[in-house]
C-alpha cells in the first residue's frame, strides 16, 4: 500500500494523491489519485494493474450511486483535472475535449460560439463528459436532438492495463471500423475508462419556448402527449411531470406536461399555437408560456429531476424504460402503488421516448422494498439507481434480468480479463 | 465435407429452390459493388426463416465454412464478397414487413426488405424509413445495417444506427438473439449499437425493429447553380457555420451534371461547374425564412442561379438525378471507382481543388456527387477495366484521395464501409492498440472467424491475431 501510494505519488505528484477519500457506497477507496493528463491517467492505470488493485473512474461524482458498490481495494481515478478543450472549429460543429471538463463548463465554451451540445445531463456543475457518457444518462431533449449515441462521433480511452485506444475521429459521418463509441458508452466504466470525447454540435436555435400543461388525470395528461405524437410537429423536448412541478409551475396542478419548442421563430409560434390548443382539448387546466430566462431555469430544473447525487436518506430513485406506448401504463402502475403503499413519489419522464425516472419516499424501508418488487414484477426494465446501501444488496438492480448477459461477460472479459475496472458493479 | 454432401445438406434445410450450386449461376454472386475484389463461394444459400439460418450456421461451423451473409450486393467495398469461399447466405428470400408498430415509431422487417419499398409501405401510415442511400431502390435494410448506411438526409436525421432499435442475430453457434426491441434504456451494453455497422462479421442478422421517421409537414428543394466547385462547396462550408439546419445538401459537379442532363433531360446549363441542391424541411411556418438565409449565402459565393423545384414533379426529378447519377456514369466511362471519404466541413472547398489536381496527376476523369453538408466526399473516378494502364492509376489516384482526406482530418470511409477494399487503410488512421480493441469486441461474438473472414482487418493482421496479441498484454505507447 505505501509502495503503491509512493508510485502514484511519484507519476501525479504526491499533492494529487489523496489518503482519505470519501467512500463509494460505504467501501472506502485505497486513496483517490488525481492525473493531470491523459498520459498520466494512463500510467495510473497501468500501475495499478501490476499492483493488482482496481480501479473506479471518477467524473464530478454525482452518479456514483449507481450500480453495484465496488469490491474492496481499489484506487479512485479522479478525472476532473482532465477538463480541457483539446480541438474546438466552430466553423465545423465538432470540439474534442478531455473527459473530465464539466458539461456546464463545455455548454458555456459552446455558447460563446452559438452552439450546443444538448446532452442535458443532471448537474452540469459538476457532471463531466467522461462520466455522462459512461453512464449514458440521458436528458429531456434527446427527442430532438437524440443522445450521446448520435452525438459522440469519437472517444480516446484507457484499457483496463493502462494501454490506450481511441475509435470514431473528428467528421460527423464515419464507418471507418467498428462503432466503438457505442461500446463505451453506457458501459459504467466496466470496460475503459473514456479519457477525451469529440462530439458533433447543434447551432442554438434562434427561439425557444416552452409550453407547460397542467392536468389533474394522467389520462387527460396523455391524451395531449398522444395528440402530439400524432401531429406532424418536432417538439425537443416533451416530460411528463407528476409530483415534482419545477420552479414557476409549482402552483398548478398535480401533473404537468411540459414542451420545448426549438428552432426558427416561426416555427417555435406555430408550436406554442397547437400544443396550446391540443392541450385545450385534452382537458388542460391550465397552460404556461414561458420564454427566456424562465424557460431556461424550468429546463435546469427538469434536467436535475433525474439527479442521484444528493438523495433523502429515506428515498430511492429507478428508472424505467420501457416501449413508448406503455409509458401510460407504466407510470399508472407507479403512481397507483405508491398510493397503495402511502408512498411519495415523484416521476420525470420522457412522455415519447418510454423512459420515466422515479422518485420514492417512505421511511418504512420495507414498504421501499416491496414497492420495488411489485413494479419490477410488471416492468421487467426497472433499474434501481440509487437508495439505501440495505436496500440495493441482494435486489435485482438492473432489472429482472440483463438481457444477452453471456455475451456481455465475454465482452467484458476480452476487455478486462482481470475484472479491474468498476470491478464488482456492473457487468 | 464434400460439396455434394454439403449442397445436399443445405437443400434439406431451406428445400431445392433455396440453393444455387449451378457454377453459371454462382458468377453472378462473385462481386458485389466492388468490381475490383472478386472471389466464388461455393454454393449460395437462401434462407426464409430464422430457423434456417441457425441451422446453416450450425452446418458451416461444422464443416468449418466460412459464412458470408449478403443483401442485394450493392455495397462498395467487397464486404459481400466469398473473398475466401465458403458459404454466402443470402436475405433476398428473407423479405417480408412483419409488423409495423405505429404506436411505438417502429416497423419489424426482414432483412432483405429493400429500404425503397420500405418507405414506400409506410407513406400511407405518415412515416418513412430516414436512411436513403443512392442505392435504396436495390439495397436492403440488412445491408444498410451492416454497413451503417448513410444517404442524403442523414445530415438532418442520421446514419442508420440512429435508426435501429434492436436486431434479431444468429450467432456463430447457431443461438438466436434479440439485442433489443424499442425500449430506450434496457439494461447491459448497447449491443444494437456494436452490431449496427459491423459489415456481417459478428453474425447474420435475421430480423430488426427500425425506427419509424414522420414525414415531415413540408418540403422545399431548390438547386443553387454555380460557375465551379469550389463556390458551391464554400456555401455548404458556410451554411453550416451560419448554423442553418437543412435536410440535405448535396454537390454535383460538371461532370456529373453533363451525365445526368443526357439522362434526365434536367436541362442544367453546361456552363455551370457545381449544382448544390437544397433540401429544407419541416413544420410549415419558419421554412422559408430558412431557405431564405440558405439562398442569400448561395448568391454571396457566386451562384449563377438558384432553381426552386416548385411542385412535387420537379423535386422527384431533381432526386432522381442526384440518386441516379453514379448510373449515369455510365455514360461517361465504362467503369467507375467510387471513392467514399470524409473530411471536416471547412475543409471541403479545399480537399475539392486537391481532387482536381489529383484528376490531373493521373490524367483520369473524376466527377464529383456528394453529401457536401457532412462533408461526405464520393469522388468517381472514371476510367476503363480493360485498360491496365487506367486500372493502375484509378487505384493509385483513390489512395492519393484517401492521403488528402487523411490529412485535413478526414477518414477513409462515411457510409460505404471496410470491406476488402478500403481494409489496408485501416492503419492510416488506426494504431495496432486501437485495431486490436475492435478484434477484441469481434472476438466476443465470433471467436472462430466464421462470418465474412478478410474484412475490415488489413491484410496480415487478422482479427484473430491481433486480439490474441492483445490478450498476451499489448502495451501501446500513449498516444
Amino acid at each position: 500500500m505505501m509502495q503503491l501510494q509512493s508510485e502514484m505519488a511519484a507519476l501525479v505528484g504526491a499533492a494529487h494523491v489523496h489518503n482519505q477519500p470519501g467512500a463509494i457506497q460505504g467501501q472506502a477507496p485505497l486513496m483517490r489519485v488525481c492525473p493531470a493528463d491523459r498520459e498520466e491517467l494512463a500510467a495510473v492505470v497501468a500501475v495499478a494493474y501490476q499492483h493488482g488493485v482496481g480501479v473506479v473512474p471518477q467524473g464530478g461524482g454525482t452518479k456514483q450511486q449507481w450500480g453495484h458498490p465496488p469490491s474492496s481495494g481499489f484506487i479512485l481515478l479522479d478525472t476532473t483535472r482532465l477538463n480541457r478543450v483539446l480541438i474546438y472549429e466552430p466553423d465545423d460543429l465538432t470540439i474534442s475535449v478531455e473527459a473530465g471538463m464539466t458539461l456546464g463548463m463545455l455548454t458555456a465554451t459552446l455558447a460563446a460560439n452559438g452552439q450546443m451540445l444538448p446532452l442535458d445531463a443532471p448537474l452540469p456543475a459538476r457532471s463531466t463528459v467522461g462520466g455522462l457518457l459512461a453512464t449514458g444518462i440521458d436528458g429531456p431533449r434527446r427527442l430532438g436532438y437524440s443522445s450521446s449515441r448520435d452525438l459522440l462521433i469519437g472517444v480516446q480511452v484507457v484499457e483496463a492495463n493502462g494501454r490506450f485506444s481511441k475509435a470514431g475521429g473528428m467528421v460527423v459521418k464515419n464507418v471507418s471500423g467498428f462503432d466503438m463509441m457505442k461500446l463505451y458508452i453506457g458501459s459504467l466504466g466496466s470496460l475503459a475508462i473514456i479519457v477525451g470525447a469529440n462530439f458533433k454540435l447543434i447551432p442554438r436555435p434562434r427561439a425557444a419556448a416552452t409550453i407547460a400543461c397542467a392536468f389533474e388525470q394522467p389520462a387527460a395528461a396523455f391524451s395531449l402527449i398522444h395528440a402530439i405524437q400524432a401531429s406532424q410537429l418536432t417538439p425537443v423536448a416533451v416530460e411528463y411531470l407528476h409530483g415534482s412541478a419545477p420552479p414557476g409551475l409549482e402552483a398548478q396542478a398535480p401533473l404537468v406536461v411540459a414542451v420545448c419548442a426549438e428552432g426558427l421563430p416561426a416555427a417555435v409560434e406555430r408550436h406554442v399555437r397547437d400544443v396550446s390548443s391540443m392541450a385545450e382539448r385534452s382537458a388542460a387546466v391550465g397552460v404556461t408560456l414561458l420564454r427566456d430566462d424562465p424557460h431556461e431555469a424550468v429546463w435546469a430544473a427538469i434536467n436535475d429531476l433525474s439527479q442521484t447525487d444528493a438523495l433523502n436518506p429515506d428515498e430511492m430513485v429507478l428508472r424505467l424504460s420501457c416501449l413508448p406506448a406503455d409509458l401510460e401504463r407504466a407510470v399508472t402502475d407507479a403512481s397507483d402503488l405508491a398510493h397503495r403503499h402511502a408512498l411519495k413519489l415523484r416521476i420525470v419522464a420522457r412522455a415519447l421516448s418510454g423512459m420515466a425516472y422515479l422518485r420514492i419516499q417512505s421511511h418504512d424501508a420495507a414498504a421501499l422494498e416491496n414497492y420495488h418488487h411489485a413494479l419490477l414484477a410488471a416492468w421487467p426494465h426497472i433499474s434501481l439507481l440509487a437508495g439505501a446501501a440495505k436496500q440495493k444488496a441482494g435486489a435485482h438492480i438492473w432489472g429482472r434480468a440483463i438481457p444477452n448477459l453471456d455475451l456481455m461477460q465475454r465482452i467484458k472479459h476480452e476487455f478486462d480479463p482481470q475484472n479491474r475496472l468498476n470491478p464488482g458493479r456492473y457487468i | 465435407m464434400h460439396r455434394p454432401d454439403l449442397i445436399d445438406e443445405l437443400r434439406r434445410i431451406v428445400g431445392l429452390r433455396g440453393v444455387v450450386a449451378d457454377p453459371h449461376a454462382l458468377m453472378t454472386y462473385d462481386a458485389d459493388g466492388c468490381v475490383l475484389d472478386t472471389g466464388n463461394p461455393v454454393v449460395v444459400v437462401l434462407p426464409t426463416t430464422t430457423e434456417q439460418v441457425s441451422a446453416v450456421v450450425r452446418l458451416a461451423a461444422r464443416a468449418g465454412l466460412p459464412l458470408v451473409p449478403r443483401g442485394a450486393g450493392t455495397g462498395l467495398t467487397g464486404g459481400a464478397t466469398a473473398m475466401s469461399g465458403g458459404i454466402m447466405i443470402s436475405s433476398a428470400r428473407m423479405d417480408k414487413i412483419l409488423e409495423v408498430d405505429v404506436r411505438n415509431g417502429r416497423v419489424l422487417c426482414q432483412p432483405g426488405v429493400i429500404n425503397y419499398e420500405l418507405s414506400q409501405y409506410l407513406k400511407p401510415y405518415g412515416f418513412q424509413f430516414a436512411p436513403d442511400p443512392s442505392s435504396q431502390k436495390a439495397c436492403t435494410v440488412g445491408g444498410n445495417i451492416a454497413n451503417n448506411s448513410g444517404g442524403p438526409h442523414c445530415l438532418k436525421y442520421g446514419i442508420t444506427a440512429s435508426h435501429v432499435y434492436g436486431v434479431e442475430m444468429v450467432l456463430a453457434d447457431g443461438t438466436v438473439m434479440w439485442s433489443g426491441d424499442g425500449s430506450p434504456a434496457p439494461p447491459g451494453y448497447d449491443l444494437t449499437g456494436v452490431i449496427t455497422g459491423s459489415e456481417g462479421t459478428f453474425g447474420m442478422v435475421t430480423a430488426a425493429w427500425l425506427k419509424l421517421t414522420r414525414l415531415p409537414e413540408a418540403v422545399r428543394v431548390v438547386l443553387a447553380l454555380f460557375p465551379d466547385i469550389a463556390g458551391a462547396s464554400s456555401t455548404v462550408s458556410q451554411v453550416i457555420a451560419s448554423g442553418l439546419l437543412p435536410a440535405a445538401l448535396e454537390i454535383m459537379d460538371r461532370l456529373a451534371i453533363k451525365a445526368v442532363n443526357e439522362m434526365y433531360r434536367l436541362g442544367l446549363p453546361e456552363q455551370a461547374g457545381a449544382a448544390l441542391l437544397i433540401e429544407v424541411d419541416g413544420v410549415e411556418d419558419g421554412l422559408d425564412e430558412l431557405l431564405h438565409d440558405v439562398t442569400a449565402i448561395c448568391w454571396r459565393n457566386g451562384a449563377l442561379d438558384v432553381r426552386p423545384a416548385r411542385t412535387q414533379a420537379e423535386q422527384n426529378q431533381v432526386w432522381a438525378a442526384r440518386k441516379n447519377a453514379f448510373g449515369a456514369m455510365g455514360r461517361l466511362a465504362p467503369t467507375y471507382y467510387l471513392v467514399d471519404t470524409v473530411v471536416p466541413r471547412t475543409r471541403l472547398p479545399y480537399t475539392m481543388e486537391q481532387v482536381g489536381k489529383i484528376s490531373r496527376t493521373f490524367d483520369l476523369p473524376i466527377a464529383n456527387v456528394f453529401h457536401a453538408g457532412d462533408g461526405n466526399l464520393h469522388p468517381i473516378i472514371l476510367f476503363d477495366r480493360r485498360n491496365r494502364s487506367q486500372n493502375q492509376r484509378a487505384l493509385e489516384a483513390a489512395s492519393g484521395v484517401l492521403q488528402v482526406s487523411i490529412e485535413q482530418g478526414g477518414v477513409i470511409s462515411g457510409e460505404h464501409g471496410i470491406g476488402v477494399e478500403k481494409r489496408d487503410y485501416m492503419t492510416l488512421l488506426f494504431s495496432t492498440e486501437d485495431l486490436a480493441a475492435m478484434a477484441g469486441l469481434h472476438q466476443s461474438f465470433d471467436p472462430h472467424d466464421l462470418f465474412n473472414p478478410g474484412k475490415i482487418f488489413p491484410k496480415g493482421r487478422g482479427c484473430g491475431e491481433l486480439a490474441a496479441l492483445r490478450r498476451s498484454g499489448l502495451r501501446g505507447e500513449v498516444a
